[in-house]
C-alpha cells in the first residue's frame, strides 16, 4: 500500500473507524485518540494489506481490540449515572435525540464484549456470521452475547424509567 | 423492523469525526516516516551475542585441534627415537655376537 492509498483509505473509513469507538465510548476525545491509533497501526503494517475488503476487515478488528485494550489497562469505566441522562420531553418528534443520547450511553455502559457485538451488529449493521469472523469467536457467541447485551439494556432502562416515575410521583 | 431496532440504528448510526482528523493522522503517519531508525534492537542484541559465542566456540575448538596436532608430532617423534635406538642396540648386540665368536673360534696355545 502506497502513501497516497492509506490518505485514501483514511478519508473513505475515518467514518467507520471513528463510530465503532465513539459507540464503544460515547466520548469523542477517546474516540479520536483509538480511531488515530487504529489508523496508525495500519499505515505501520501496510505492506502485508492485501487488498481492499482485507483493509475494511483489519481496520473492524483493530478498532474493536484498541478500545477493549484502552478499557482493560486504562480503567475507562462509563457507568451511567441515572441523573446524568438528559430529561425526556413529552413532544418528541419522529427521530428523538434525547432518546439516541440515551442509548449510546447505555450501550457504553454495557461489559465490552456484548457492548462490541452490539455496535457491530447495529451500528456496522454487520450479520453474526461477520461479527464471528471479525470478533474470532463462535457465531452461537456472538447470539449469546447479543442476547445478553439487549437483555442488560432492557434491565437498565427499566431501571431508568422507575427512578423518573418515582421522581415524578414526588 | 421493529422500534427497538430502528432507535438502535438510529442511535448507533455512522458519524464522521471531528474536523481536521484526516488531516492529524497523515501529519503522525509522516512523523513516523521521518523517525530515525532505532539501530539497537533485541534482535540484533541476539545475532551480536550468537555470533560471539560462535566465534569463542570456534576459537577454542581450532586451538584444541592445533594442540592435537603438535601431540602427534611429538609422539611421531619418541617412535623415530625409539625406533633408532632399537636399531644401534641391535647393532651393538650383533657387533658383541661377533667378537664371541671370534673368541671362541680362536684356539687355545
Amino acid at each position: 500500500m502506497t502513501t497516497a492509498e492509506f490518505e485514501l483509505i483514511v478519508r473513505q473509513q475515518q467514518g467507520m473507524v471513528y463510530s465503532i469507538a465513539y459507540n464503544f465510548f460515547n466520548n469523542v476525545a477517546v474516540a479520536e485518540e483509538v480511531a488515530q491509533d487504529v489508523f496508525l497501526q495500519l499505515y505501520e503494517n501496510r505492506r502485508s494489506v492485501e487488498s481492499h475488503s482485507h483493509v475494511i476487515a483489519w481496520l473492524r478488528r483493530a478498532t474493536t481490540h484498541r478500545c477493549i485494550d484502552v478499557v482493560r489497562h486504562r480503567s475507562f469505566h462509563n457507568e451511567v449515572q441515572l441523573d446524568e441522562l438528559p430529561e425526556t420531553h413529552d413532544d418528541q418528534p419522529e427521530t428523538d435525540p434525547l432518546l439516541q443520547e440515551r442509548l449510546r450511553r447505555l450501550v457504553a455502559s454495557l461489559p465490552e464484549t456484548p457492548r462490541t457485538v452490539l455496535i457491530l451488529r447495529y451500528g456496522e449493521d454487520m450479520d453474526a456470521e461477520e461479527i464471528s469472523r471479525t470478533l474470532e469467536m463462535p457465531v452461537r457467541t456472538v447470539w449469546s452475547h447479543l442476547q445478553r447485551g439487549i437483555a442488560l439494556l432492557k434491565e437498565k432502562a427499566s431501571r431508568y424509567l422507575k427512578e423518573e416515575s418515582r421522581e415524578s410521583i414526588r | 423492523m421493529n422500534p427497538f431496532d430502528k432507535d438502535f440504528r438510529e442511535a448507533l448510526q455512522r458519524r464522521e469525526p471531528p474536523p481536521g482528523f484526516a488531516e492529524k493522522v497523515l501529519s503522525r503517519a509522516r512523523q513516523l516516516d521521518s523517525r530515525p531508525k532505532r539501530f539497537f534492537t533485541w534482535r540484533w542484541a541476539a545475532a551480536a551475542a550468537a555470533a560471539v559465542l560462535v566465534l569463542t566456540v570456534g576459537s577454542l575448538e581450532y586451538r584444541e585441534h592445533l594442540r592435537r596436532i603438535e601431540g602427534e608430532r611429538a609422539k611421531e617423534q619418541v617412535m623415530l627415537a625409539l625406533r633408532l635406538t632399537g636399531s644401534e642396540l641391535r647393532g651393538v648386540q650383533e657387533r658383541l655376537a661377533r667378537v664371541q665368536q671370534r673368541v671362541i673360534e680362536v684356539p687355545e696355545k
